[in-house]
């Protein structure tokens, strides 16, 4: 009977109320996963170490590992990949509470907030001027940058391990077929967009375009690569002469003409080229030779190396109306405060930014390196000139820049301007209108959201 | 009934030794039901990021912060048209796939299998699957529409299309367990009914309006209830194909409780959330039990 069948499966409602609501407490519940530090016999330290290098980079990070033990022959590192930023910034959320933090963790500079109101991490500064001192001097080597976003309300908090950057991914072969000279990337923001148009195919004539002169990376605001979306934005901003936000963080700069110049380029480019039916799949598009430039990373150098009959190159980011520019982000190493060997892990750091290593490390990983002492290493010079998607991507660090620090409430808003760039693009919405609204939010969140 | 008579019946100290072999269940569901619900309750007053130990009791901030969001309100649309997209397909094509399997027809059981699978792959796996058949260069879907002269349609990136996305595929995902329930709903009507019905000349339009619906109906009131339950706490298939854009368009209620919970790290806004939620759901339950009840037809 119908009656029996449901007091058998009947679920009581209130269970199902129950469990959505779990999804908000069980975070303080969820364990650190990894376990206590163990001392070896012999009287080792070993170190846990937590990162999130890009997963084809790993190889390249275990060889430097082992070459750290053979060099420090009293500490053994124990790497643990936890596979994207997000996932790694909650784990470490999660471990700092259970008490079961790494020793040392690569982490993104946009976690510093967080970890620093924890009380989570040591001050770089203490470490540097420690008893195993770094002299002030070797500091003035590093990319500026980078050190900037080292730093949390102008103190610096954790160590850059290596840089990444954005160049223009070419395909060569789709150049000549459109008779453009394949090794004459677009020089000048008027250059990309007429580029693009010309890159762009329709060959069966169905009315959509089966090949794409260039991709505008629009991401769901929402998503998980909203971040990604708002980091090759930058690029144009910079071009243009803009930032993000003032000096002193009290409003956003990012409504300016200067924003307002690279929105409406990318919205521009998006229109023409009708890239609202195209994938937002664009590694696959490049790939399969449907896409002809598209804005990219040194961390995809060995995939596309992969490819075979692949002709392509990284070209630097044409010049925009102010001047030439990239981003150059970096990833960083701290130390917790949980941890019983700091002079291990500062030991380790220490190691990691001496000039040979950086050099080591980019050969292998195809990272780029966080100082300009590497040049003055002929292993390195010389491998670049093999390596010219490499070459391209370090020799722009000259003109790579970072956005203003944003010491507060930077992950909201990088989720503002993604919004305002899908708005404008996507939403087919005027870019100055969207930018204000959005730099509206924003400063009405540095307003009443910011303890000073 | 049957409890109380267990009850009565009991020998003294036996409530003890019934606790015991409970108590690991007890603990299990103490730790990561009764507790959470608790303390999201007891967080959704205060502001905490997880992070540092102490947390800052605001009172009802939480509560009018969400209320005077417009951004709450457009993701309460979203979850509604959502529900309202989704039930009324899903309860329809359960009730006539499992009306056509109860008949005797051939590969009868294959096909059941076939239908309720989706409900057992794992939801963010299907939804990966998904996204490759919506993928407008690539896919499936766009590629068998070009047979069909029709043009590409970025199915999870377009604003208008990408809702409807979610809507086919979480009909898809869940509407295995309604033909099942309904499959046992039908087998539950007497054939004495139709028989009679036949007798009386009725054809099979007055046999299924007057005889299988009626008496269906507490099969429907259930599914009915636990749908809008089920709709109103989708999030896996979202999080994986739209990650609740573009623009926003898909972005529902437990998307919503999940950003601010842990990518802005608002444990005491996210537990207002799930708790506004809470109220929704009951409400609409109590509703739905209120104004429908009357309409059951029970079998005698």
């Amino acid at each position: 009977m119908a009656g029996d069948f449901h007091t058998k499966v009947l679920i009581k409602p209130g269970g199902v109320f129950l469990t959505i609501l779990i999804i908000a407490g069980a975070g303080s519940l969820i364990s650190g996963g990894c376990g206590k530090k163990q001392e070896e016999a012999s009287g080792k330290v070993t170190l846990t170490f937590w990162h999130s290098c890009v997963s084809s980079t790993v190889p390249a990070l275990n060889e430097l590992i082992e070459r750290f033990q053979k060099e420090n022959p009293g500490i053994e590192i124990r790497a643990q990949y936890v596979p994207t930023g997000d996932a790694l910034v909650q784990k470490l959320i999660t471990a700092v509470q259970s008490k079961t933090s790494p020793d040392v963790s690569w982490i993104h500079a946009d976690f510093l907030q967080d970890l620093v109101e924890a009380d989570a991490i040591y001050r770089m500064d203490d470490l540097i001027n420690g008893p195993d001192s770094l002299p002030r001097a070797e500091l003035s080597d590093f990319y500026p940058a980078l050190l900037r976003a080292a730093q949390w309300r102008g103190t610096l908090y954790c160590m850059p391990m290596e840089a990444t950057g954005i160049g223009l991914l070419c395909n060569r072969e789709l150049f000549r077929n459109a008779g453009l000279d394949p090794d004459r990337p677009p020089k000048t923001w008027a250059e990309l967009r007429d580029y693009a148009k010309r890159l762009t195919l329709d060959r069966n004539g169905d009315g959509k375009n089966d090949q794409v002169g260039f991709f505008v990376p629009i991401f769901p605001a929402s998503g998980p690569l909203y971040a990604w979306m708002v980091w090759q934005w930058y690029p144009f901003l910079f071009q243009a002469g803009g930032d993000v936000i003032n000096a002193e963080q009290t409003h956003v700069l990012y409504n300016s003409d200067a924003a307002v110049q690279a929105l409406t380029l990318w919205k521009n480019i998006y229109n023409d080229l009708d890239l609202k039916t195209f994938t937002i799949d664009y590694e696959v598009a490049f790939a399969s030779k449907q896409l002809a430039m598209t804005l990219d990373g040194p961390w995809n150098i060995p995939r596309w190396n992969q490819i075979k009959g692949l002709d392509w190159y990284i070209a630097p980011l044409p010049e925009g109306p102010v001047k030439r520019a990239t981003i150059v982000g970096g990833e960083y190493l701290a130390v917790f405060k949980q941890t019983q060997h700091v002079k291990e892990a500062w030991t380790f750091i220490k190691w990691v930014i001496r000039p040979e290593i950086q050099a080591l490390w980019s050969m292998k990983s195809g990272y780029l390196p966080v100082r300009r002492a590497v040049h003055t290493i002929p292993e390195y010079t010389a491998y670049l000139e093999n390596n010219k998607p490499l070459k391209a991507y370090v020799d722009q660090l000259d003109v790579a820049q970072a956005p203003s620090p944003m010491d507060y409430q930077g992950m909201k808003i990088t989720v503002h301007i993604a919004e305002a760039v899908e708005k404008a693009t996507l939403g087919r919405m005027d870019p100055k209108t969207v930018l204000d609204e959005s730099a509206e939010k924003s400063d009405e969140l540095l307003r009443t959201q910011v303890r000073k | 009934m049957s409890i109380f008579h267990a009850q009565q019946g009991r020998k003294p100290g036996q409530g003890w030794s019934a606790l015991l072999f409970l108590s690991p269940t007890l603990l299990v569901f103490s730790m990561f039901v009764l507790f959470p619900v608790f303390f999201s309750f007891y967080l959704s007053f205060h502001k905490w990021n997880m992070f540092s130990a102490d947390t800052a009791f605001v009172g009802l901030e939480n509560y009018s912060r969400i209320l005077r969001n417009p951004e709450f309100w457009g993701v309460l649309k979203n979850t509604v048209v959502y529900t309202l997209g989704t039930i009324p397909l899903n309860m329809s094509l359960a009730l006539l796939v499992a009306f056509f399997l109860n008949k005797k027809i051939a590969g009868k059981k294959f096909l059941r299998t076939a239908f309720f699978a989706p409900v057992i792959m794992s939801s963010v796996a299907a939804a990966v699957i998904w996204r490759w058949v919506y993928e407008p260069n690539f896919g499936l879907l766009n590629y068998c529409l070009s047979w069909f002269g029709i043009p590409a349609i970025n199915w999870l990136n377009d604003p208008t299309a990408a809702m409807f996305a979610l809507i086919v595929m979480g009909v898809w995902k869940t509407f295995g367990v309604n033909m099942v329930l309904f499959s046992a709903g039908l087998q539950g009507i007497p054939d004495h009914y139709y028989e009679a019905a036949e007798i009386d000349g009725a054809g099979r339009w007055q046999k299924f309006w007057s005889i299988t619906l009626p008496l269906l109906s507490p099969t429907t009131f259930f599914i009915l209830v636990m749908s809008v339950i089920g709709s109103f706490q989708v999030f896996d298939t979202v999080y994986v194909l739209t990650s609740g854009g573009p623009l926003g368009t898909t972005k529902v209620l437990v998307f919503y409780l999940y950003e601010h919970a842990f990518k802005f790290f608002e444990m005491g806004y996210a537990s207002a959330v799930a708790y506004v939620m809470f109220v929704i759901i009951f409400v609409l339950t109590l509703l739905q039990t209120k104004y429908l009840k009357g309409t059951i037809h029970y079998t005698a």
